[in-house]
């Protein structure tokens, strides 16, 4: 795959070939997510981290007046699992208006229930962008 | 080429023996089992560097150059990776999400196509929207000066002879981003510490216009504007944060952009320089093609 193929295909799975967070979230309720996770992926925090890399830049592309506060922690401790893993979100004035657990979860499952707690609509097909 | 000068050749390969031992061999008349072809230091040098000759290696340079001078003459909008610059950013901030604020910087790179031998593009850039504020050194040994630096200007660190001794000595972190000095040091650093400012681009030099009787009107002109140069065949610069404004960014990227083309034009050449393909770029996401020439 030659370099702008592979630049492309990077394009594209933050603008349009990643479904599920292709959403417009209402911007008067909403001011943004804040996670928190460790760097390691022990006691659980793969999915976390994979959610992160894989779903939040399409969800940022499609929002860009949104904050996503990312606080990761060091911990190389395996058998310290204090390290919270939560997805908290937050309203206009910065409080937590709900929250989500995300330890031992995959970052799909992740995104499927944030979908749930978030009040949203999908991005009009002619929206998307394709490159 | 007889039996023994060939052995002794061989053995010259298997052992890499220093010549004085060599006549010992050759006394005993021991034949070797194994006779290696004898390859001689010249022939495998040229061998191994090119098998062109002289003349065909510069025409290809010539092609080569006349095909990079093409390729920068065609406009950003054909490269398939070009963007206008607030989907590039748009891109940009998407691909920089939850980084730390100190990682999220966006540069442009461009690339230059030049003679050989032209002096390489340097020069300075002042932003209308700053991305930190700009620490300066002043190296003097007039008093005078010195007091100056330190309460007109403010600058990160002033002083002399013993400023230079702690530097040389790895007392100090270098984190400043520019430098000045009075020509009655200059000499000194350029022999102290010429070693450790050199290469960063940080000591003082007639040549720069960085050393002057008369700091004050070195500093007035110079303060917040931060100096570029060119590595290789690119220059880069730092032009903002993604937590800058569409505006902002703009306003930066045509700064950088006058700034480079001044450059250009100062560039001492017998024929001009051409500014090739830039790329917008921050520090974890992808680079994008731009206007900028």
């Amino acid at each position: 795959m030659s370099r702008v193929a592979t630049q492309l295909k990077f394009f594209n799975k933050i603008s349009s070939t990643t479904v599920e967070p292709q959403i417009l979230l209402n911007a008067h309720k909403y001011s943004g997510l804040k996670l928190m996770f460790q760097q390691q992926n022990h006691n659980g925090h793969m999915g976390a981290r994979k959610f992160w890399h894989e779903y939040l830049p399409t969800l940022q592309f499609y929002n860009p007046d949104l904050q996503f506060q990312v606080t990761r922690v060091k911990n190389e401790d395996k058998k310290d699992a204090s390290v919270p893993c939560t997805l908290e979100i937050l309203d206009k004035e910065n409080a937590v208006v709900d929250s989500l657990d995300m330890r031992n979860k995959q970052g799909s499952e992740i995104m499927q229930e944030l979908l749930e707690k978030l009040e949203h609509e999908r991005v009009a097909e002619e929206d998307i962008v394709r490159l | 080429m007889s039996s023994k000068e060939r052995a002794v050749c061989g053995l010259k390969m298997l052992f890499r023996l220093p010549n004085r031992i060599l006549p010992l061999f050759e006394k005993c008349h021991v034949r070797s089992l194994h006779v290696f072809p004898c390859v001689k230091a010249e022939e495998t040098a040229n061998s191994v560097v090119s098998k062109l000759s002289k003349d065909q290696m510069k025409k290809r340079e010539i092609r080569r150059l006349a095909q990079r001078k093409a390729a920068a003459r065609r406009p950003a909008s054909e490269h398939p990776l070009y963007m206008p610059v607030n989907k590039a950013l748009r891109f940009l901030r998407a691909a920089e999400v939850g980084q730390p604020h100190s990682q999220q910087t966006l540069s442009v790179t461009t690339t230059v196509v030049s003679e050989r031998g032209a002096p390489l593009l340097s020069g300075n850039l002042s932003f209308p929207n700053a991305l930190k504020s700009v620490k300066v050194a002043v190296f003097t040994n007039d008093e005078q000066q010195a007091q100056l630096a330190r309460e007109k200007f403010n600058c990160h660190l002033v002083g002399g002879t013993e400023l230079v001794e702690r530097i040389k000595a790895g007392e100090l972190a270098l984190d400043f981003d520019k430098s000045f000095a009075t020509p009655d040091i200059a000499n000194t650093l350029a022999s102290q510490i010429g070693r450790i400012l050199g290469p960063r681009g940080l000591l003082p030099a007639a040549k720069k216009g960085t050393v002057s009787d008369n700091l004050e009107a070195l500093l007035a002109d110079s303060m917040g504007s931060l100096p570029f140069r060119q590595r290789g065949n690119s220059v880069s610069i730092a032009v903002g944060k993604c937590s800058f404004t569409d505006k902002q960014m703009l306003e930066n990227i045509v700064a950088a952009q006058k700034g480079v083309k001044f450059a250009l034009s100062n560039q001492k050449t017998k024929k001009p320089s051409l500014l090739g393909q830039t790329t917008l770029t921050s520090t974890h996401g992808p680079g994008i093609v731009i206007d900028f020439a």
